[in-house]
């Protein structure tokens, strides 16, 4: 047998967005305003999944100006309407939703003030990048001239909204129930190369493939799988914090074992769409459920690669050296010739 | 203590300070020069996120006393391009998307400059080595490797400084890669975290912990502490005005131990000084007098009648118990042709921000009690706070300051009290920055699990029952137990219709570091369990993996194991893209590995051997090598 052995596993995953088993809300409040800019006040908490960059290329989008131009008001109790927390995969389908409602209704403030000045229906305006126009007609100015033109007319164009997300209690004693409104789903495809020297794995690629709903910022999404990839990947093979009689033992990063650079395999991330069909933009999320396939499609290239199966998480090289071990002891009753060679191996190291 | 004159020259301007001689090079930077750009991620040189240039050498500030950079000449990211400018290299990581938190990206921004000075024709190989001292924990890496090498065309010439610029928008601002509008701020170390912060005035806090894991508190003394100079406030559970406990289920954490302590690094009393020193000393001044308690460690353990009880309202331990029950189980196992019984366990995982928890509390001229922290979750925290400092909740405000990574486990309120009431008590600004060591045993990590799974399928391979038991240790407190056993149970059997389950999962209390919210709730656990249950029985029933999940997936119209009919399901969708994707060669998982075609493709990366792809560069054969 040789030294290092290869082999994939796969494994599927399913996720709810948004809080489980209650009702979900987040509030916004949105204001086209002088320049042609835009501010989006609301609740949300950007902890580095890049919500804030979603929500600027949301509110832009149905206010039709560019994302630079929108300044978002955010993270603070008495200055934004509330948007809970920043959890659950629920930033992007519930603030996302709440963010494109309330700039809608500003939208709409601006236009029924600028179809009245055109003379034309609300329904033929239309705006994009910084543009306002009529449709079939040659009326057209800047969002800047038409942000103008709305306060000159007395009316300062604002909305606000609040999105909600109906999920129901589980029953408690069969646990039925409709925790959420919009499920995702996930599979994942691990190839692995395992040393039989060391006991040391290598995860040498992974194929991540996610409903996401509608893909906001496809390379956001991107961002988000390859983490969670590498946060499975760490806790597949190597972290792993411990403790005896409740003191820890791993006290810092020289003892808890975290990927680095050296550990990631290639992540080829295939994104597919099923639009949410409750919510305006039909997005749903990725936050969490990019980590649910990786231990398991992880684990299963293993077994592929070498014949063990690990149920113990981390895989490590300790822990895979004794099930080969414990393996080969018990096939050396009838030994074959690979468990021959694998007896060698152990030997040779 | 006598001062220390250092003077050195710092992003190519002349700097000249006495300072503490026990400073590091790190703490110079940021506390004497405001130079914040570098952070402390560890302490210990493991991170990187304190990487800066010191005579063009690439090295851990955090590792070096000031005294030895005296004399050099420092480069910080904040000198790295001039006010308003980006280099390459920080162009490059705002372009891909290589900031997330962006806690680690100044090191990594750092790092990734330096191995391009060092070899500007650095391929893949040698990149991701020499990036290998720098850990960031949001973005799995691939984007800052793409970063890297896009500014290593730029550099060389190979591609137009185009090439940095954000793609042309199309019709729709919806499915653009639209780059991060935060980025500028992280890759040029612009953005202030919460321990950057500084404000007139400003306390710093320190905290006593717990040493025990299960001790009765007979007398806490900080008389000695409170009179020491430079001590402005000591804190204990007495100071606490209103209703104390916290928690995202229960509230049953107070905000310093009340009566005994739960686990080893619990919060006991807290120090607010003039500095850290000082805060710091002060502690060892506080005496507190415990009577050990015998501890429960085992969530095994703590179900029996006669364990330990860590919290006198729960009996038998048991935060949580959340049942789930389909159809008729036994019936189901009647029908199986296999019936597969195994166990699964699960470790505790450390959520591993890179930026330790940190904080500023205060109290406004209208009398609002402002905290300011990277907490994920501001709106109930502003509820718990309000009940805690007994106020309205007008006057208590949650500001999140930005988050160097959270993963949810900056959701639990485990500092913030006690910033609140050292500023309550003097009315001065507050900050409490913890070590990475402090961090480790005062916050929450990924419940660790033990399955019990039992799975009957037909020769066809559907499933026909499924009964699966999880049990947690939650540790000494509540936290998201609740919630994760909730979510763990509702997910436990996969994206698989299943007619008859019987679905248990629960979580106790123990005297271990806590366990909380950390990404997937719980639903990783389970999930490992089950796809590790469906490649076993795929193996035994002779079934290629992809195809025993489409004989069992969800599809529109199934009921989950809660019993909802879903109206969307795309699991069919997403198993043939990830099959035609991998180019994977159908087959039972039978241990086939070493007969596959379809390994080592072109998306799949080399094996590496550590220190074997840094390239020998340079005409005198520079030695330069990464250790």
């Amino acid at each position: 047998m040789e030294r290092k052995l290869r082999g994939r596993g796969v494994a599927a995953s399913w996720y709810g967005i948004a809080r489980t088993a209650t009702i979900d809300r987040a509030g916004s409040w949105a204001e086209l305003d002088d320049g042609g800019t835009a501010k989006i006040v609301t609740g949300v908490t950007e902890i580095g999944e890049g919500i804030l960059t979603l929500l600027a290329q949301v509110a832009a989008d149905e206010l039709g100006i560019k994302p630079s131009q929108v300044t978002i008001g955010d993270n603070d109790t008495a200055r934004s309407p509330e948007a809970a927390h920043a959890g659950a995969t629920r930033q992007t389908y519930m603030i996302g939703n709440s963010v494109a409602l309330a700039s809608r209704e500003a939208k709409k403030a601006l236009f029924e003030q600028i179809a009245d000045h055109w003379g034309v229906e609300i329904d033929a305006l239309r705006s994009f990048d910084g543009e306002v126009w009529a449709s079939d007609t040659n009326l057209r100015m800047t969002m800047q001239e038409a942000v103008a033109t709305c306060k000159a007319r007395g009316v300062v164009p604002v909305g606000s909204a609040s999105f909600t997300a109906h999920g129901t209690g589980l029953d408690p004693v069969d646990g039925s129930g409709s925790p959420w409104q919009a499920y995702v789903f996930g599979t994942q495809v691990a190839e692995v190369e395992v040393d039989t020297y060391t006991g040391e794995v290598q995860v040498l690629g992974i194929w991540a493939v996610h409903d996401v709903g509608r893909a906001i910022n496809p390379r956001g999404v991107e961002g988000q799988i390859e983490g969670g990839v590498v946060q499975g990947l760490g806790q597949a093979l190597m972290e792993d914090y411990q403790t005896e009689k409740g003191h820890t033992t791993t006290h810092g990063f020289a003892k808890y074992i975290l990927p680095t650079s050296l550990d990631i395999p290639q992540i080829n991330c295939t994104i597919v769409e099923d639009p949410d069909p409750l919510s305006p933009l039909g997005a749903k999320g990725i936050g969490e459920p990019a980590l649910v396939p990786t231990v398991p499609a992880i684990m299963n290239a293993i077994y592929d690669a070498i014949g063990v199966r690990m149920k113990s998480l981390p895989a490590t090289p300790e822990k895979i050296l004794s099930a080969l071990r414990a393996r080969n002891a018990s096939q050396a009753v009838t030994p074959g010739p690979a468990v021959e060679e694998i007896a060698g191996t152990q030997r040779g190291a | 203590m006598s001062k220390l004159k250092i003077e050195m020259e710092v992003n190519q301007r002349k700097v000249s300070r006495e300072t503490e001689p026990q400073k590091r090079l790190l703490d110079f930077l940021r506390d004497d020069l405001n130079l914040t750009g570098a952070k402390e991620g560890c302490g210990a040189g493991e991170c990187g996120t304190c990487s800066v240039f010191v005579d063009g050498k690439l090295v851990k500030s955090c590792l070096m006393p000031v005294a030895k950079a005296s004399g050099c000449k420092v480069e910080t990211i904040e000198g790295l391009a001039t006010p308003g400018q980006l280099t390459p290299v920080q162009k490059a990581f705002h372009k891909t998307g290589a900031s997330q938190c962006g806690y680690c990206i100044p090191g990594m921004v750092m790092a990734a400059t330096s191995a391009l000075r060092q070899n500007p024709d650095a391929g893949i190989e040698e990149i991701k080595e020499r990036l290998g001292g720098n850990i960031c924990r949001c973005t799995g890496y691939t984007k800052i490797f793409e970063a890297v090498e896009l500014a290593r065309a730029v550099i060389a010439g190979d591609m137009p400084e185009a090439g940095l610029e954000e793609d042309a928008v199309g019709a729709s601002y919806i499915g653009a890669n639209v780059r991060r509008l935060d980025a500028p701020s992280k890759v040029s170390g612009r953005l202030k975290y919460a321990a950057d912060m500084k404000m007139p005035e400003m306390l710093q806090m320190q905290v006593l912990r717990s040493p025990h894991a299960h001790a009765r508190i007979i007398s806490i003394d900080t008389s000695a502490a409170e009179a020491m100079e430079g001590v402005a406030c000591v804190i204990t559970a007495a100071d606490v005005p209103g209703q104390d406990g916290f928690g995202v289920f229960v509230h049953d954490q107070p905000v310093m131990a009340r009566d005994k302590v739960r686990h080893v690094g619990e919060a006991v009393a807290a120090v607010a000084a003039e500095d850290l020193l000082t805060a710091r000393r002060a502690l060892s001044k506080i005496k507190v007098v415990y009577e050990e308690l015998p501890g429960v460690f085992d969530p095994l353990y703590a179900m029996e009648k006669d364990a330990p009880l860590v919290h006198d309202y729960a009996q038998n331990n048991v935060v949580k118990h959340i049942p789930v029950r389909k159809g008729d189980t036994a019936a189901g196992f009647a029908a199986a042709d296999l019936i597969l019984e195994d166990k699964f366990s699960t470790q505790q995982v450390e959520h591993a921000y890179l930026e330790p928890e940190a904080g500023i509390a205060y109290v406004d001229a209208d009398d609002v009690v402002v905290v300011i922290s990277p907490s994920q979750n501001i709106t109930h925290h502003r509820h718990m706070l309000s009940a805690i400092i007994d106020k309205p909740i007008n006057k208590v405000r949650f500001i999140m300051s930005p988050v160097g990574g959270g993963f949810g486990g900056k959701e639990d309120m485990i500092y913030q009290g006690m910033l609140a009431l050292a500023a309550m008590k003097t009315h001065r600004p507050v900050q409490l920055n913890f070590t990475r060591e402090e961090s480790i045993i005062a916050s929450s990590k990924r419940h660790p699990s033990q399955v019990h799974y039992k799975m009957g399928l037909t020769n066809d391979g559907r499933i026909t029952a499924i009964e699966f038991s999880m049990l947690s240790d939650g540790g000494a407190y509540g936290m998201s137990s609740e919630g994760v056993m909730r979510k763990a149970a509702i997910l436990s059997c996969g994206p698989y219709e299943v007619e008859n389950l019987t679905v248990d999962t629960t979580a106790v209390y123990t005297n271990n570091t806590p366990s909380g919210a950390f990404r997937t709730f719980g639903g990783m656990q389970a999930q490992f369990a089950t796809e590790s249950m469906m490649d076993m029985a795929a193996e035994a029933l002779g079934i290629d993996p992809f195809e025993i999940r489409r004989v069992n997936m969800m599809k529109i119209g199934s009921r989950t194991h809660t019993q909802q009919a879903l109206t969307t399901a795309s699991l069919d969708r997403v198993l043939d893209a990830a099959q035609a994707a991998s180019r994977w060669e159908p087959g039972a998982p039978t241990v086939r590995g070493a007969l596959r075609g379809d390994l080592g493709g072109p998306d799949t990366r080399a094996p590496c051997t550590l220190g074997a792809r840094i390239k020998q560069t340079g005409p005198s054969g520079n030695k330069e090598k990464v250790a």
